[in-house]
Order: C-alpha cells, then structure tokens, then sequence
C-alpha cells in the first residue's frame, strides 16, 4: 500500500513538469504580453518605455529561457510577483525588509472561492441524495417525474439570468437579502456573530445558484446508480430474508450506488479551487474565477501560471484521493491495490 | 464538479421556456415597493459637512501610484489622494493647483513654477519643490516601471532653488509640457526615497495632499477613503467615499435601485429607457449627462488600395449616416464630431462640420474613382475587382460591434461590401494593429484636453506598436505637428491646430462617428452639484458636494 503510495506521489513530479511545460507554451502563444494591454493603447506610454519594460519582465528572451526562469523560481515553491497588480505576490504573502506583508493574490481569492464551492457541494449533496433516492424508490410515477422535471429545468436554466431575477426579486422588490459582495459596508464593526449572520446573508444567492447545476447531475446520478443496484439479485435476497425495507434501501442499496458518486467527487476537487466568471462578476466575489479569467485577458503570465500549476496539482491528487476512497470503499478494488 | 452543461439545453429548452414563464409571472405580481418619502429629497439645503458617499466601479485599482499603475480605475481613485502642479478648470483650461503660478522663458525652453506656502501632506510633512523634484526623478529613472515617462525625459534639466520653485529645462521648446505637469501626481520624498518604487507598500497605503486619505481598502471589495483635513485644496465637504468594486453594470443597477449606493455611471439603455418608464426612480435619482473624452471613428489603412484613394474615403464618409448610429447605437445619446477635440473647447474649431449623409455624392465620388458595377452582382468592382473590405474592432464592446453592423448595411447600399470580425483585445493589438494586418477598424481615440496629437498623425510614427497604425502621412499636417508643439501661446497654437483639424476632415483618414455622453446617476440626496455639468463634468467640483444630514443614510451614519 505504501509502495503503491510512493509510486503514484513520484509519477506526479514529472506529470506536473509537463503540464506546466504545456500550459507555459500555450498561454505565450496567444498574441500579445502585458505591455500590450496595460497602458498598450495610450498614445502618452512611448513604445520605448514597452520595450523597457518587455527587458524588465524577461519578456524579450526565447520562450525556453523564459520558461527554464519561470522552473527556478518553481523550484523553491515561489510563484513570483504579477505583472498587473502592482507586483502583489501570486501565491502566498511576502515580508518586506519593513516587516510590511503583503498578501498573495491566490491567498486572498482561494477562501472565498473555496468557502462557496464546499457550501454549495454539500447542499447539492444534502438535496441531491434524497431526490435521487425518491425518484429511483418511485420510478416512472409521479414523484419520479416531478423530481426529474425539477432537475432538468435547474440544469437548463441559465444560471446568470436566474441569479439576476433572484437579486431583484429578492434584494430590490422584497429587501430581504444583499444584492452582491461578501460583506455589509460596516462589516467591522459588528460583533463576531454578527458578522457570521451578515456573511451567510451574503452567501445564500451564490451558493444557490452555483449549487443549482450540479444539483441536477448528482440526483441523476444517484436514481440512476440506485435503479442499477435494486435489480441485483442481492437485494431481492436482503428482501426475501425479510430485511425492513429502509434497511435495504439504506444499508444494502445506496451504500453501492454511490461508488460511482465516489470518483465524481474525486474528480471535483480540483473544481473546488475554479469559480464561475459570471457569478462572480454578477455577485462582486473577489474569487478565483475571476482572478485567472482576468489575469488571462490581461496577459499576467506569473498569475495565469500560478493557478493553472496548483489545479494541476490538485486535479492530480484528486484522483489519487479518489482511487483511494474508492480502494476503502469497494473491497475489490482495495484486493487488486494491494497486490 | 457538476457534470458539463450544455447538452441538456436544446433539448429541454421548452422546459426551461415554461419555468421562465413562472418566473415572469412572479415577478410580474409584485412592484417595487418604495419607501414612504420622509423627507422632502428635492428641498434646498444650506451646505453641511460629513456624510458618507457610496459609488460603483467596475475595475479595482491595481496601486494607487497612477504613474505605474495606468488603469483608469486607479487614476480615479489616486485623483482624489495626490495632487499635481496644474489641473483643468472648469473650461478645461490649466490652471495652478499645487502650483500658484508658473512662467514660460523668453526662449520658451523653461518653465517655473511657483508652489503655494504652506503646503502640507496628509501626515503633516511639508509638501515642497523637494518633492516634485523627486517625483521628476521617479518617473525618469530607469528602473521604474512605467509607460509614461517619455514626456517627462524631454526635461534636459530639472532643480529645486528653493522650497517654493521648481524649474525645468527643455532640450527645445516643447508646447505639451505643461499638460504633463497637469497629468503628474506629485508624491511624497520623505516617504519614498530609498524605496523600490516599483515593489513599495506605499502603492497600496498611500499618503498624499489631496481632498481625501485612503482610510480602509479591502481587496476585491472596496475603498473607503476619508476627509484629509490638511488638503493643499481646502477641505472637502463630504466626510467619508467608499467605492465598491461590482464588475457587472447589471448587479450596480440593482445596487442602486435597492439605495446601496449613490451614484454609478449608466448605459443608454438604463438612462434611456428604464428611467423614463419608471417615474418613481426619478423621484429620487438625479441622471446627469456630459459630453465623454472620447470619440469613435471608423479607421483605414492607408497604405492598402482602395483606401490610399482619398475620394474612396471620403465617399465612405458620405455613405455613413452618423446621427443613425448615434441614435441606433447610443439611444441617441451622442454627438457627431468634426475634429479629434472635445466640442466647446477652444482646439475644437467651431466652424468644422461632420461629412453630411450623402449617398447620391458617395457614388458619385466612387464613380471618379473608376469603381462601377460591372458584372451587375450589387457590389463595385475595378479591374476585376470587387470593392469589398473587412472591418475589425474589439470584442467585449458592444457599442463597436453594433457600429460595425451599422456602418456594414449603408456601405452595402452603395454597393460596398463588408464583413465585420470581433478579435479579443490583447491579440487584436498585438496580431493585427502592431502589424498593420488589417483594412479597416472600428476604434477610439481620447478627444485630448492637450492638443498635441503628433504620435497619432504624425507620419514619423508609424513603426510597429506606434500609434499613426493607419499610416497617415500628409507633409503639410506633419509641419503643423511640429510647429505645434514649439509654440507655446495658446491664441497661435489654437490656429495651427483648427488648420490641422481642417485637413484631417478634408482627407478623411478615419470617419469620425460619435462621441458619446458620460452618464451619471447620482442619488438626490447628494446636494451641490453643478447642472447642466461644466465642460469638465460634474465630477468636477466633488469636493464641494455635500449630504445634508436629514438624508443621510441611517445605517453608514452610525458607524
């Protein structure tokens, strides 16, 4: 089990070099660097002054130089300074020789953007799993039915335009929850409880709506797992020992139809860490999504790196926890580790 | 996470038809409730202090020193912190604002300027010709990490006598020179010198001699900044502004129907349609509108036929019916230009008039050109070839876009041909610009407070990421250029520039489409602002707005 460890840990070294490699030469292919769009198009920023500061950011130098820079730096875990803001770390904060810290940009976007993706995880998992239950325990009768039209129209509207009627529904007509942002203006200077009150206000709209499209594929994938499962002979046998039925719903049933579950967790970690542009832009959420979105157009490499390299890792890791889980989950799986 | 989108769409869009259906009904049921008016919003109050002001704003300052920074965002908010030796006036004409007075050598090569006594920074230091001396050094040094230096590189040498005089010396005469002083925010010595300007912490605390001092900045969230009561400028009225970053126009409209904020800068359409159809958000949103300082234009490259042909450009010019991309694309919210200069300022010339819409005169002008119908498909052709070109502007801009297509159907109707491609920026610059790989453009220039517009016309500028992209070269044009950057009074400079204006119509190297108005809505319970707004705009005189106590928002008032 430990060699098995070791092993898959080693392979993501060289895994990641090639991705970052990848993703280095494919984000310098797109036309343009930063001196193209900061101050790019302003006839009082000379083309002398670019060229400077092309020299000062090793823009001038080979694409390989460029990138064997880039793998130093890496090498000690430091994911440089942007380009655009100012010089503000990436990744994790800097002490300056003042002992003035300055926060990274990853540092401050990730909780955010984590704090929404795991809200809404669970609720989709809080909703998802009993509307999957009940639409497999009533196939094709009406209960199956209304949860299935629920889930489809959930999936198929868009998602910004139904965030926009709720914060008019729900922040202009009926002032009831904030419109966007995280936090009131006079944030500091409420009580401690207050302040949790007043950010889970803030919070309902976009864990909702970024809830909303996963909640339709997760109780999809639950009735359908769980349909699978109830026509095996095991559960005919768990019904003919005269198990109670929720005993064989709960404890024999879903129990199996959730390793599929399993994997697809596994594989939304590193989703955890992406935020959507739009709800983001719709609702004033300083996240990830945005960061990397924004940082793209602007062509702040060190930025555009630093996220793409950690959701590389991430991703990598992800599936090893889910082969893992899945090892722990399913006795036969865990035989074949093992060997 | 959630499975991929997308498929699902088509399939159950009626569905999704149906619950939309649901949704309008829901909402249909129910108005906005408003507030029962307690205090009389349109009632004239006598100016008081305090008060807090909450404004909308897409973009995030990067660092509040504008020299590095460079996005309007930041400049916005450094423009309420830091001073410079001059500002515009109400006219946009300069005057002294750290500066109480400045002198122009007979040989028009130095400049000296008089600082006001008893200037004072925020933190109480005292704000002297030292630092502006300093600032000079800043922006000149080789490691600062600026576009905007080459102005100031101009100084060949630059002193500080005595507290209260800086002077500069220009190689030769160089007219723009006192805008750039305008366009310099003068930074603090005692708190800079030493540091790695490009890297400080001062970029995001910083201290400056302004209206206002930055009080609390919250990433990603919003700025507050509050009343510096040692302001080089006197003390503002209104105690405390906080500007909320909310990227999307849509969420800041809500914000504002809902009262979470002051003031926010509209769309056409919300100034347009929504107010007008809805009397009760006029009861208590004042909407303001003043002429923008940009304009639109359709570009060519000249150095490709048929644009290097001035009578194909200037029947394009007659083809194109302005006021109905004004109407079309701004709700007519709009004017037509005739000059690259700001209308109602002394650059603009008075006496120039746009191209009228004239189609009847742009097929005649395209007949002379040797351009017929030959093969009778609809479209011009000469020698074999049709008369057909492609249009490309940026993506992300609707304005620009919708132009396109505007500008597309009355060139068909004269038998021009068109396509139109939208190219994300960053590679719209660098592919397709930088290169002069293009035939025509859909873009925006600044319509500048300094008249000076040699590295746009100029045909010395027309190398790769220069900005005379279209390849404009006139010689007569070129002598006003340069003529008008050694001449230095405003009444003979004004001369050189409408004969320079009068040419650039004449030969037609862009059309000019529209400049479009700014607009503002600002809460009526923000007293003192100037209507109708001064050339300037209404920000203008912001320092002297005021939020009379009985309309002050409760729960801001009790922090």
């Amino acid at each position: 089990m430990t060699r098995y460890l070791l092993k898959r840990l080693l392979w993501m070294v060289p895994l990641l070099v090639g991705i970052s490699l990848v993703s280095f030469l494919v984000i310098h292919l797109a036309p343009g660097d930063i001196t193209t769009t900061e101050a790019g198009f302003d006839p009082k920023a000379s083309e002398e002054s670019r060229q400077k500061l092309r020299e000062l950011y090793n823009l001038d130098k080979p694409l390989l130089v460029q990138y064997g820079l880039w793998f130093k730096r890496m090498a000690t875990l430091d994911f440089g300074n942007s380009f655009a803001s100012h010089q503000r770390p990436v990744f994790w904060q800097k002490t300056d020789a003042e002992g003035n810290i300055v926060k990274g940009m990853i540092q401050e976007a990730l909780p955010i953007t984590l704090l929404i993706n795991v809200a809404s995880l669970l609720l989709i998992l809080l909703v998802a799993l009993p509307l999957g239950v009940m639409a497999a325990l009533h196939q094709n009768r009406p209960p199956d039915r209304i949860i299935t039209v629920f889930v489809f129209v959930g999936f198929a509207v868009p998602g910004f335009w139904l965030a926009l009627l709720l914060m008019y529904w729900l922040g202009v007509v009926n002032p009831w929850l904030p419109i966007s942002g995280l936090h009131s203006l006079g944030f500091e200077h409420m009580s401690r409880p207050a302040q949790l009150v007043d950010l889970a206000h803030h919070l309902v709209l976009p864990v909702f709506i970024s809830a909303l499209g996963g909640l339709a594929g997760i109780a999809l994938y639950v009735r359908n797992g769980m349909l699978e499962v109830l026509h095996q002979d095991y559960i005919t046998t768990a019904r003919a020992k005269g198990l109670p039925e929720n005993t064989v719903v709960y404890r024999h049933a879903l129990r199996n139809a959730l390793l599929p579950l399993i994997t697809l967790l596994g594989l939304s970690i590193p989703g955890l860490i992406g935020g959507s542009v739009i709800a983001e832009s719709l609702f004033a959420i300083p996240g990830m999504g945005k960061l990397f979105y924004d940082a793209v157009l602007m062509r702040d490499f060190p930025v555009v790196m630093g996220i793409l390299t950690i959701g590389a890792a991430l991703t990598l890791l992800g599936n090893l926890l889910a082969d893992l889980a899945y090892a722990w989950a399913d006795p036969r799986v865990r035989r074949g580790v093992a060997r | 996470m959630p499975p991929e989108r997308g498929l699902g769409v088509t399939v159950h869009a009626a569905r999704a038809a149906l619950a939309a259906c649901l949704m309008c009904l829901l909402l249909a049921g129910c108005g906005e409730r408003e507030p029962a008016p307690s205090v009389a919003l349109d009632a004239s109050y006598p100016p008081e202090d305090g008060g807090t002001l909450v404004n909308a704003t897409g973009g995030e300052p990067s660092g509040l020193i504008a020299m590095l920074a460079g996005e309007s965002a930041a400049s916005a908010v450094a423009g309420y912190i830091f001073n410079s030796l001059l500002r515009y006036d109400p006219n946009l004409e300069l005057e002294g604002e750290l500066a109480q007075s400045w002198q122009v050598s007979r040989d028009n090569r130095t400049i000296t300027f008089r600082l006001k006594p008893g200037l004072r920074w925020a933190d109480g230091a005292p704000l002297t010709s030292a630092d502006v001396l300093f600032t000079w050094q800043l922006i000149t040094d080789d490691n600062t990490r600026t576009p905007y230096a080459a102005d100031y590189q101009l100084v060949k040498h630059a002193e500080a006598p005595d507290p209260l005089t800086f002077r500069v010396t220009y190689e030769q005469p160089y007219a723009p020179a006192l805008a750039s002083w305008a366009g310099l925010h003068i930074l603090p010595r005692h708190l800079l010198a030493g540091q790695d300007i490009n890297t400080t912490p001062f970029a995001r605390n910083p201290v400056g001699s302004h209206y206002y001092r930055l009080e609390a900045w919250k990433h990603g969230e919003r700025i507050s900044l509050t009343r510096n009561p040692l302001a080089t400028q006197g003390p503002a009225r209104i105690e405390r502004l906080v500007s909320r970053f909310i990227p999307d126009p849509a969420s800041q409209f809500l914000e504002l129907l809902a009262d979470h904020i002051d003031t926010m800068g509209l769309t056409p359409i919300q100034y347009a349609r929504i107010f007008p159809a809805r009397p009760q958000l006029s009861r208590r949103i004042a909407l303001y509108k003043e002429l923008g300082n940009a304009y639109t234009y359709l570009g060519f490259n000249l150095k490709r036929a048929p644009f290097n042909d001035v009578r194909v450009r200037q029947a394009i010019n007659y083809a194109l019916d302005k006021q109905e991309i004004i109407d079309g694309v701004l709700l007519g919210l709009g004017e037509p230009v005739a000059s690259p200069y700001k209308p109602g300022t002394r650059w603009s010339h008075p006496g120039l008039q746009p191209y009228p819409y004239d189609p009847a005169k742009a097929r005649r002008l395209l007949q002379e050109a040797g351009y017929t119908d030959s093969d009778g498909d609809g479209i011009l052709d000469r020698a074999g070839k049709p008369l057909a070109f492609e249009i490309i502007t940026n993506n992300g801009n609707k304005p620009r876009a919708a132009t396109a297509t505007l500008i597309q159907r009355r060139l068909q109707e004269i038998g021009i041909k068109t396509s139109i491609r939208t190219i994300e920026w960053a590679s719209f610059i660098s592919r397709f610009i930088k290169t002069g790989d293009f035939e025509a453009v859909v873009l925006g220039w600044s319509l500048g407070l300094e008249p000076d517009q040699y590295n746009i016309w100029h045909s010395s500028q027309q190398g790769p990421g220069q900005f005379n992209f279209i390849g404009y070269s006139n010689p007569e044009v070129d002598r006003l250029l340069e003529q008008g950057r050694l001449e230095l009074d405003p009444d003979k400079r004004m001369h050189l520039y409408h004969r320079f204006a009068e040419i650039l119509l004449e030969d037609s190297p862009v059309v000019y489409l529209y400049a479009g108005y700014g607009l503002q809505a600002v809460h009526k319970r923000v007293k003192g602002i100037p209507d109708p707004a001064p050339l300037a705009g209404i920000g203008h005189n912001a320092h002297e707005w005021y939020i009379p106590q009985a309309l002050r928002r409760t729960e801001i008032s009790a922090q």
